[in-house]
């Protein structure tokens, strides 16, 4: 079997838009989803047939059907259940068959990285409890399953996938107990106006937040979750309100997000003259919304396959249409930022946790910034933040925030500090590095001559 | 809605409905901890993505991700930090 040209990682709408965009060029591409299904977070599928979809805008669906449409090719092959392991120092892309319990060597001319965003989580003691999940986490769950959350539900944090989930679930019949906001987007509707431009997104934020205020859900703006306990089966959120007085509420459940980072942790870019080309493209580049993500991922297949074809290719057009889903971006960041001040992460109790994997908490590392000039790669090797199995998609950024906030005058850690410039390992069985396949014919003649 | 099959999550049996991962399943049972890693932590559904690796569990001896594993039937799912090499 001949290598692809293109090896993309991510079946979601960057990495769909993407391969469609190699594939009208001529390149040959392999797409690879660790799920069974396409779709990312947002158009993600529900799990069968028997399931009934939650309601997807009609211009949502015209955008899933049209990024289907454009990998509905030979050129284009979609490989289900395969993770990304790496490329190693050879230049081999490395992917986990799960279904196959096998590890294949590729070796494209270009890798387009599309594994989108992660959702950031502000530190609050008792965030790592079990029953605690991102909102975005609760929100694809009900996208699989088409039904809500059960149980009463407490959603918490900041931005409009708050007011989106709680519309969904008031819609599908198990309204959240309140949706807390740090945030007060009602206070400031001016911040809204360059959404009037775009009707599509505009339609649906008014949807979402009028099925919340129509509702008897309580939308607390300007507070936050303080903390979380469980008390036997229960959990508890201490909720601190804008007026400065404390309410504990009861759940279930709780939904916590604080808005979307880039889930870029692992491999840089590298373009001219690099084999493989890689390219990063949509929400893990710079998360810009499903439109942008789309936008952007047409931006990187053109731009490799011109690379991989020693061609030049104007962007001119992609370049101005995701400058305005920045302004997007910006527009939204303005309505939900935070009109009460929230409590660093220094203030927090010493016990918060605050690298969950390996148990490490805010007092562990305020011991440990007790040595002068202690670096981000010291802090992890001798203090193991970013060291457990997440290899600090969800601590790296709160750490290095911590260190900020505690090291007054020193340099300023980055997030790379703690988790290098490697793709971050997955859960693979050695047998399936014992069953690797061997190259592709191609290759082992190359390699002999 | 039918159920698929049936797996068993530390001896409990979990039925679970077609095309559902294992996650979904154990969370439709009301199921919030996945037991515990092999630190000693609590494993749960978090991310849904993939990202966090705070939902590992052991299937049929391999530890995977319960967000992202299809349940089949029969499988045999423990907590991440059991080892079940003898079992």
């Amino acid at each position: 079997m001949p290598a692809p040209d293109m090896v993309i990682i991510g079946g979601g709408p960057a990495g769909l838009a993407a391969a469609g965009e190699a594939a009208r060029a001529g390149l040959t591409v392999t797409l690879i989803e660790q799920r069974a299904a396409l779709g990312g977070a947002i158009f993600r599928q529900p799990s069968s047939g028997e399931v009934v979809a939650l309601p997807r805008s009609r211009a949502a669906e015209r955008l899933w059907r049209s990024l289907l449409a454009g990998i509905a090719q030979p050129k284009v092959k979609v490989r289900f259940s395969t993770s990304f392991l790496g490329v190693d120092g050879d230049g081999h892309v490395l992917i986990h068959d799960r279904a196959a319990q096998t590890v294949e060597r590729l070796r494209p001319k270009a890798v387009i990285i599309a594994c989108g965003a992660v959702e950031r989580v502000r530190l609050r003691p008792g965030w790592d409890l079990p029953g605690v999940a991102t909102a975005g986490g609760l929100q694809v769950m009900m996208k699989e399953t088409g039904a809500a959350p059960r149980g009463r539900v407490l959603l918490a944090g900041s931005g409009p996938l708050l007011v989106a989930l709680a519309a969904q679930m008031i819609r599908a019949g198990n309204p959240p107990l309140a949706v807390v906001e740090a945030g007060d987007p009602l206070s400031k509707p001016l911040a809204g106006l360059p959404l009037v431009g775009h009707p599509a997104i505009l339609s649906e934020a008014v949807s979402y937040t009028m099925t919340l205020l129509r509702s008897r859900v309580r939308w607390l703006r300007g507070a936050h979750v303080e903390r979380i306990e469980r008390r036997g089966e229960v959990l508890q959120a201490t909720v601190a309100l804008r007026d400065g007085s404390r309410e504990v509420i009861e759940a279930d459940r709780i939904g916590l997000h604080d808005g979307i980072a880039e889930n870029d942790i692992g491999l840089p870019d590298q373009a001219e003259s690099a084999s493989p080309i890689v390219i990063h493209a949509g929400d893990c580049r710079e998360a810009l919304g499903a439109l942008g993500a789309i936008l952007d991922g047409q931006r990187a297949g053109r731009r490799a396959a011109a690379l991989v074809k020693n061609e030049t290719v104007s962007m001119a057009s992609l370049d101005k249409q995701l400058e305005r889903a920045r302004a997007v971006q910006r527009a939204i960041a303005r309505l939900f930022g935070p009109v009460v001040t929230l409590p660093g992460a220094g203030e927090l109790p010493d016990d918060t946790v605050l690298c969950r994997c390996e148990g490490r908490t805010v007092g562990d590392l305020k011991a440990l910034l007790q040595q002068p000039g202690i670096s981000g790669r010291e802090v992890k090797h001798v203090g193991r933040f970013a060291m457990g199995s997440c290899q600090g998609r969800f601590c790296a950024a709160n750490t290095t925030a911590l260190m900020a906030e505690l090291q007054a005058g020193g340099r300023r850690p980055e997030q790379q500090d703690l988790t290098g410039q490697r793709w971050p390992v997955r859960p693979t069985p050695i047998a399936a590095f014992v069953n690797a396949g061997p190259l592709d014919p191609a290759e082992d003649k190359e390699e002999l001559s | 809605m039918s159920t698929a099959g049936v797996f068993h999550f530390q001896g409990r049996a979990i039925p679970f409905r077609e095309g559902e991962t294992i996650a979904a399943a154990l969370t439709a049972a009301e199921i919030v901890c996945f037991g515990q890693d092999s630190s000693g932590r609590a494993t749960r559904y978090f991310c849904g993505i993939g990202a966090c690796q705070c939902c590992l569990v052991r299937v049929d001896g391999n530890i995977v991700e319960a967000c992202l594993t299809p349940a089949r039937e029969g499988l045999r799912v423990t907590a991440a930090g059991e080892n079940d090499a003898g079992a």
